[in-house]
């Protein structure tokens, strides 16, 4: 072997998938290391696992099921007033309000993620493709997007669930995931405009990438930090969607989630029997599980920002 | 001069090109809903039964689609609105008074939160880091997440009756726009100072609501600029901090404002039809919920036309104060 061709060992040839993945890891760290300092991304981010552990846990923490009916405390036909035993009353049909808070919590997460997966997905790639091609296809996309921003969101949402018909959860997610894509998309499109003018981008156009490659590997990495912080943002609001619908009833007639615990609470008069804890506790839920993702996607959106974070 | 013409003709045609886009799907939306209007508003009984057809027919729910969306289209651009299904009774008229009820309540709630949200936020900006804008930005964040129907049934709860810690603890009706035994509306002081009371809870309501909204991008908005170079100079030429402030801070923050306003008038629309359920409120966001339900054509397709036009027109007299406010826009 001469002198002149080195081998390298094989063990140091790096293939370029393991080269992206260790950049990738590298940065996934820094920003691990970031989010510990931020006091507000770590109190979001405590809320969050706290409703985790109850939703993971939830068959061992509650009492009943959410549907259970429990034996009878007094008549049929009556409620249960809150007492050691249900902590929080029943409801119609003898069921623990307590048990049906806490299972409640696996269908407000399992919604809010799900639904703010597709609509994200959606957002990014109506607000990918328009904001790289530009012309005619941008004009058509942004004018749809502008069309559904404007139709007041909970008529476009109460008509969809009519259309689509919610008999499951995955009806639900439809209904949430068909609506809330177009505030991504246009916030994705603002972010692939100011990249697409970018010197790399320039570059690899002049070595002769495809626009597929340019997209797929240039504009997308460097919008999806923002991607990323968004669909936090976007979870959140699909979980108050969720809660919005169950109370007016337009959720699947099996599944117990708190938007429709606070329903049954008014219906069944939970401040004239002096059950207000049937009242306040989901919709207690809902708050803080709704304030910890947003509290988590802001702190996540100003260190992932870069124009943020030399404040 | 001429490239700003060109724009504002630019938007314009947009906005026109959007309002078409939504009575078309408006169109496809609402009579995609399953269901048959003129069976929702027919008793259910076998002597009806031709009284069902007889409907069908005056509905031209019989014709072919593509001659309903014709007549559909020819009727919402000549503004014949026809008559409502379910009441009988002109469209524009059912639309004038529960639109007038719901201005009331978005009109009152929308100058009040936009007064106390970006008073709140500067102010937060101001000092940042310091207490208040921990506390003011927290608590932001939490109204920010909480479900309008939510805050509203915990503001009912909390003024009424049922709940009175203290002996001068206030009640406050929660149900209907004024109280419904003084009889049809007429100007008089009873009827007046009824609607102001009963205004209070819907209208805190929804502006607690999308207070956070307008107050958290204020505060980020006049933070961007604090942090510009420009602002670095004013101060060290020896500028007070308030002509600092007036002079160019508030220029330079307040156009992403305006239009964050245009945009916010869509949630604030959402977040009045949720406070006129709850509350009973019997404007157009109580109405829409009805008609869906009554499958009620007439109604709904102009109900959400107009909620979309009026969204779009916001959107487009933003732009034209941004064209006139913002010198950058002008020369881009």
């Amino acid at each position: 072997m001469g002198t002149a061709d080195v081998v390298l060992p094989a063990s140091r040839v790096v293939p370029p998938w393991r080269a992206s993945l260790t950049v990738a890891a590298r940065r996934l760290e820094d920003v691990w290391a970031q989010i510990r300092r931020s006091r507000t991304a770590m109190v979001g981010l405590g809320i969050l696992v706290f409703f985790a552990l109850m939703a993971t846990f939830a068959p061992l923490l509650a009492p009943y099921g959410p549907m259970e009916r429990t034996p009878n405390c007094n008549a049929l036909g009556q409620l249960c007033p809150p007492s050691n035993e249900h902590p929080l009353g029943t409801s119609f049909n003898n069921e623990d309000v307590v048990s049906q808070v806490i299972w409640g919590s696996q269908v407000s997460l399992f919604v809010g993620v799900v639904s703010a997966a597709v609509a994200s997905v959606v957002g990014t790639a109506v607000g990918l493709i328009s904001g790289f091609a530009g012309g005619w296809i941008d004009e058509v996309m942004m004018r749809f997007n502008d069309i559904v921003l404007s139709v007041p969101w909970l008529v476009l949402m109460i008509v969809i669930a009519g259309i689509v018909g919610i008999i499951d959860l995955w009806g639900i997610i439809a209904v949430i995931g068909l609506t809330g894509w177009s505030l991504t998309a246009r916030v994705i499109r603002a972010q692939v405009l100011s990249v697409k003018e970018r010197m790399f981008v320039e570059r690899a156009r002049m070595v002769g990438s495809s626009n597929w490659h340019i997209l797929w590997r240039h504009i997308f990495p460097n919008a999806f930090p923002l991607i990323f912080a968004n669909t936090i943002l976007t979870v959140a609001i699909s979980i108050i969607s969720e809660a919005v619908l169950a109370f007016l009833r337009l959720s699947p007639p099996s599944v117990i989630s708190w938007g429709r615990v606070i329903n049954d609470a008014i219906q069944g008069g939970a401040l004239i029997n002096n059950n207000a804890g049937w009242l306040i506790a989901p919709g207690l839920c809902i708050v803080f599980l709704v304030f910890g993702f947003y509290l988590y996607g802001y702190a996540l959106d100003e260190i992932l920002n870069p124009r943020l974070r030399r404040r | 001069m001429g490239k700003l013409l060109r724009v504002a003709i630019q938007r314009t045609v947009n906005a026109i090109i959007t309002i078409f886009g939504i009575i078309v799907l408006n169109y496809l939306l609402v009579r995609l809903m399953p269901g048959n209007p003129a069976l929702s508003i027919t008793p259910r009984d076998p002597r009806y039964g031709d009284l069902i057809n007889y409907n069908f027919r005056l509905f031209g729910l019989d014709r072919s689609p593509g001659e309903q969306f014709l007549i559909y289209l020819q009727r919402t651009i000549t503004l014949d609105w026809g008559v409502s299904y379910r009441w009988n009774a002109p469209v524009l008229d059912i639309l004038l008074r529960d639109l007038s009820w719901t201005l009331l309540l978005v009109g009152v709630s929308t100058i009040f939160t936009i007064v106390i949200g970006m008073v709140v936020g500067s102010y937060a900006a101001w000092k940042r880091g310091k207490p208040f804008d921990f506390m003011s930005t927290g608590l932001s964040i939490f109204l920010y997440g909480m479900p309008i129907f939510w805050l509203g049934l915990m503001l009912q709860a909390a003024f009424s009756p049922s709940f009175r810690p203290f002996s001068w603890w206030p009640t406050l009706p929660n149900k209907f726009y004024y109280d419904d035994r003084l009889g049809a509306w007429i100007w008089d002081w009873a009827h007046v100072s009824s609607t102001m009371l009963h205004l209070i809870l819907p209208a805190l309501t929804l502006s607690l609501g999308s207070l956070a909204g307008i107050s958290l991008v204020m505060r980020s908005s006049l933070m961007d600029v604090m942090t510009e170079d420009f602002v670095l100079t004013a101060r060290a030429k020896g500028l007070t901090e308030r002509a600092v402030l007036r002079r160019h801070i508030f220029p330079n923050g307040l156009p992403p404002m305006v239009s964050l306003i245009a945009l916010d008038l869509a949630f604030i629309i959402g977040g009045a039809y949720q406070v006129e359920v709850i509350f009973s409120y019997q404007g157009i966001g109580y109405r829409t919920i009805a008609a869906i339900n009554d499958l009620d054509y007439p109604l709904l397709q102009f109900i959400i036309v107009i909620g979309g036009a009026a969204v779009v027109i916001a959107n487009l007299i933003s732009d034209f104060i941004l064209l006139k406010l913002d010198p950058r826009i002008r020369i881009a």
